[in-house]
């Protein structure tokens, strides 16, 4: 229990240091990129005055430390500030009106906008897991416990293939295949649980070969561990070593690897597939708001995934100390 | 060992059985498959196990007998195969039962225990945990509760301190020894009629080895099991063996019981396995004299603390106190003895005395400097001066670099020469070592262990050190590998007039090289000695459980009944306050338990820490 306190409480403190230093990074990037923020919230045809008035009185010319800080005091009471491009009720507005048109109440709030997509993509990360779940582990498994024999060489081939396939090359496949040809599923947008099928299944052949062979290696070598020998000749069964203790000890790395790699991959993944199916999730919202230069939302993404990658890393080392105590973080 | 525990762990007695062969072995072959064809592993192994009895067999590396101790429980894998003979037990031939009978007697009814205790369990699982599901398994008939409790009390049999506590605890927690004793709880669990144990005493200290063979020579009667016990080294089977069989090149080349076969050795090889125990005090050879010379190592009262995150407490450390006070000198052209078990500290002084690690406390110096203010260049011109050789040849040298590449190395960082001098130096030191010249621009690839050692060796002398350090140097060597090296540093010392520090557990080694001897325990030196006192009257009973434990076959001074030691060394984190051997020394009394004893010098310039006067523990049983 004490353990678990003193984890915790160092984990996050770390963990808020990284996130705020990654916040400073992105929101420093931003702003030194070429493209004045006020040029595109006010559009191309507002006069120089009129922009240069505007700018100050968002705090736009402040130096970007004191405009960090306010934007940091903002984020603290759950205020990601106001999108450049979108109206509160949806749709952008962005260009299309004088420096006296613009009020930043008729743009939409950043963290409303992130509370209505990521429901969507978390629901497309989870059923993707689930699939590569279903699909890597019995193929996994099957490769680590008969080394050698055909199962191996069948993970070795599935991995070998996923990996070499474009996701996007995939979805547009997938989407011809059970889509337009068959007409079994719906791929483009969303209007129910049904559209999430398609996209995740992209993401799931995305990530599962990873998977596979980590599974496989992981297995493979904990079957040629002493300790696993020696439970054969302390009159335990194959079937009983396998399952309480070889899956234990091979949930490790699996665990490091799914905070350290498959994470990242997940919301790379997120960001392509949505997009190719129109997924109104993160991805989706994210690439627009690039493709806009809409900077509140980018920073806003970037540091949310920063925050979930340091939360989910915390997660699986304290998973991972809990089933193996030798280990120290 | 409560009798009550033996007795409702016992099987319905089998009176009728009680003079028929456990186990028959009759005609045993095994090959190795190899790409080159068959090779002969055992030939024709007949052997019988007696009930109630320990039968021995000895064997040097490579004679066979792991492989014929599992082949007794029919465990043999590919490349191994059994190609004639039977394996008789209870009336039946394991070799030819079904795969899933054989399952069912193997940890049942013949137990196995290998000689790597520390990675036999799962490392995630606690240790009682682990021995309650292998219970469960055999005896699925007992009710959860019964089986833990038989597992605590078994773990209490062997004499495991609180149990209860322990039954929770981890096998990382777990020393050596106590992870060989919880095995053996592991074994015991299901009441087998039959233990196999393979080489269970070779990774253990030997005071913590000598406590496991009587242990099971108390259980072995308490249990009614019969034992198989293989090792390779013929003072440790002597101990525990009624009968005793000689393994050689995987032929049985004879058979005796114990006391007759080390009065009456008949076969030649048996000759020459008991001449090659080494002799600690039948050995004609004279110990070394103390050197008259200057000092040139002065070690004053260092001390390192190590500190570790407390798993138990938030934000809280604890202190693990590796080495605690330590003083001594040592004078040019000695060979000086550091020994003590795993743990005592030895290897964190050796880092010390190397300038590896800075110590916390004292200082250490090197002619008259103290080695801590050394930075920079003038720690590098020190370090020329001053050579550590570890225990492991393997990992010591790069495996890409060849052999003259890496005996230069050290000339090369130093800037000590142009190319043709280095190469000069280094084939001279190749010649001095005894390595062919042709090995210089070969990799490492092949060598044995020995030749490696002295690769290492030849890179240490390079420099020209004036003080070698030897951390457990020649421990991974075969004893003739040892003795050869043994013999090239004396020459060594002689021509260039080398100091050597041995630190090592190899007590018979020490003996015959070390002039002076400090013994460690928990961090400490309790005993310094010069080497006749410290063998023959040693003033402390640390050194003498020590001594009394060494597995030889020669009459000792100290009898190992008198000295036996119980439990194992208290945990560096928590040092008991007094003298820190009292939880473990038979001679301990009131006063121990609260004064740390000092080191008392005596007339003859020897030293040790402790309260009892020299005359008070008992006389040696043997004179000089």
């Amino acid at each position: 229990m004490a353990f678990a306190i003193e984890f915790f409480l160092r984990r996050i403190s770390q963990g808020v240091v990284i996130v705020i230093l990654v916040a400073f990074v992105i929101f420093t990037l931003l702003r030194i990129v070429p493209g004045d923020p006020i040029r595109i919230i006010l559009g191309p045809m507002a006069s120089a005055a009129a922009l240069e008035e505007k700018a100050t009185e968002l705090g736009l010319r402040d130096p970007i430390y004191v405009q960090f800080g306010r934007f940091m005091g903002q984020v603290t009471t759950g205020d990601f500030g106001r999108s450049f491009i979108r109206g509160a009720q949806g749709g952008s507005a962005g260009g299309s009106q004088d420096a006296a048109g613009y009020n930043p109440e008729s743009r939409a709030s950043v963290s409303g906008l992130i509370a209505n997509a990521l429901p969507y993509s978390l629901q497309l990360a989870a059923l993707g897991i689930a699939f590569a779940f279903l699909v890597a582990i019995p193929i996994g498994l099957g490769a680590g416990l008969r080394a050698g024999k055909w199962p191996d060489r069948l993970g070795l081939y599935v991995s070998s293939l996923f990996v070499s396939l474009p996701n996007i090359w995939v979805g547009v496949v997938l989407i011809f295949l059970l889509s337009a040809k068959t007409g079994w599923l719906p791929a483009i947008g969303y209007q129910g649980f049904a559209y999430t099928i398609i996209p995740a299944m992209v993401l799931a052949i995305e990530l599962s070969p990873v998977m596979i062979r980590a599974i496989s290696v992981s297995v493979a070598a904990n079957l040629g561990e002493v300790y696993f020998d020696v439970g054969l000749v302390r009159g335990l069964s194959r079937r009983t070593m396998v399952a309480k203790h070889v899956l234990r000890n091979a949930a490790v790395p699996l665990l490091n690897l799914f905070g350290a790699q498959m994470i990242g991959m997940l919301l790379g993944g997120l960001f392509v597939v949505e997009y190719i199916f129109s997924y109104p999730g993160i991805g989706m919202l994210t690439i627009n708001a690039v493709f806009q230069r809409d900077f509140p939302i980018i920073q806003a993404v970037a540091i949310l995934a920063s925050a979930a990658l340091v939360a989910i890393n915390m997660l699986v080392d304290f998973a991972s100390t809990t089933i193996d105590r030798r280990l120290k973080f | 060992m409560s009798k009550s525990l033996a007795t409702h762990m016992s099987p319905a007695s089998n009176s009728h059985a009680a003079m028929a062969p456990v186990m028959e072995v009759r005609g045993l072959s095994v090959v190795v498959n190899t790409a080159a064809g068959e090779r002969n592993i055992l030939t024709d192994i007949d052997l019988t196990v007696a009930p109630r009895s320990v039968l021995g067999i000895i064997g040097e590396s490579g004679s066979g007998k792991t492989v014929l101790s599992r082949a007794m429980v029919n465990w043999l894998k590919p490349p191994l195969a059994i190609t004639k003979g039977s394996v008789r037990y209870d009336g039946r031939d394991l070799l030819t039962l079904p795969a899933a009978t054989m399952a069912g007697l193997r940890g049942r009814e013949i137990a196995y225990i290998g000689a790597n205790p520390t990675s036999a369990l799962d490392p995630t699982v606690p240790v009682g945990h682990q021995i309650l599901e292998k219970l469960r398994a055999v005896a699925p008939e007992l009710t959860p509760q019964a089986a833990r409790q038989r597992v605590i009390d078994t773990l209490d049999a062997v004499r495991i301190p609180s149990p209860k506590q322990r039954f929770d605890e981890y096998p990382f927690q777990f020393s050596g020894g106590m992870m060989q004793r919880a095995m053996i709880v592991d074994a015991l669990v299901s009441n087998p009629k039959l233990l196999i144990a393979d080489n269970i005493t070779q990774p253990l200290d030997v005071t913590v080895a000598a406590q496991i063979l009587r242990l099971l020579r108390d259980l072995q009667k308490d249990f009614d099991t019969s034992i198989v016990f293989v090792s390779s080294s013929l003072g440790i089977v002597s101990e525990i063996a009624d009968d005793m069989i000689v393994l050689d090149r995987g032929h049985i080349v004879e058979r005796q019981s114990v006391r007759g076969l080390l009065a009456t050795p008949e076969h030649a090889y048996t000759k020459e396995l008991i001449a090659k125990v080494p002799m600690i005090w039948a050995s004609a050879e004279t110990p070394p004299v103390p050197s008259s010379g200057d000092i040139v190592l002065d070690v004053r009262d260092v001390g390192k603390t190590y500190r570790v995150r407390d798993r138990k407490a938030i934000f809280a450390e604890r202190q693990v106190r590796a080495v605690r006070g330590v003083s001594f000198t040592v004078r040019r052209g000695e060979n000086f003895g550091i020994i003590g078990e795993s743990g005592c500290g030895k290897s964190t002084l050796s880092r010390l005395l190397s300038c590896l690690e800075q110590p916390d406390a004292g200082q250490i110096q090197f002619e008259g400097r103290d080695i801590a203010t050394l930075k920079g260049r003038d720690l590098l011109g020190l370090r020329r001066r001053f050579q550590l050789l570890l225990q492991d040849p393997y990992n010591a040298i790069a495996a890409h670099a060849s052999i003259g590449r890496t005996i230069a190395e050290p000339l090369l960082i130093h800037g000590l020469g142009s190319r043709r001098e280095i190469e000069h130096k280094v084939k001279d030191v190749m010649a001095e070592v005894g390595l062919a010249p042709a090995l210089y621009n070969q990799l490492p690839i092949g060598l044995s262990a020995g030749q490696r050692q002295r690769v290492n060796i030849a890179r240490a002398l390079v420099l020209e050190p004036e003080l070698l350090i030897l951390d457990e140097t020649l421990s991974s060597l075969d004893q003739v590998e040892q003795a050869k090296l043994l013999d090239l540093f004396e020459t060594l010392q002689v021509k260039r007039g080398i100091t050597y520090v041995y630190i090592s557990h190899d007590l018979a080694m020490v003996r015959r090289v070390c002039a002076r001897i400090a013994v460690m325990y928990l961090g400490r030196i309790v005993e310094l000695a010069d080497n006749d006192t410290m063998y023959w009257r040693s003033a402390h009973p640390y050194t003498r459980a020590l001594l009394s434990a060494v597995p030889t076959v020669e009459a000792k001074p100290y009898r190992t009944a008198t000295y036996l030691l119980e439990g194992e060394p208290p945990d560096p984190i928590d040092i008991p306050p007094g003298c820190s051997f009292r939880t473990r020394c038979p001679f301990a009394f009131d006063r121990c338990a609260t004064d740390d004893p000092s080191q008392t010098i005596y007339a003859d310039g020897n030293a040790s820490a402790c309260h009892l006067p020299l005359n008070s523990l008992p006389a040696p049983e043997l004179a000089h």
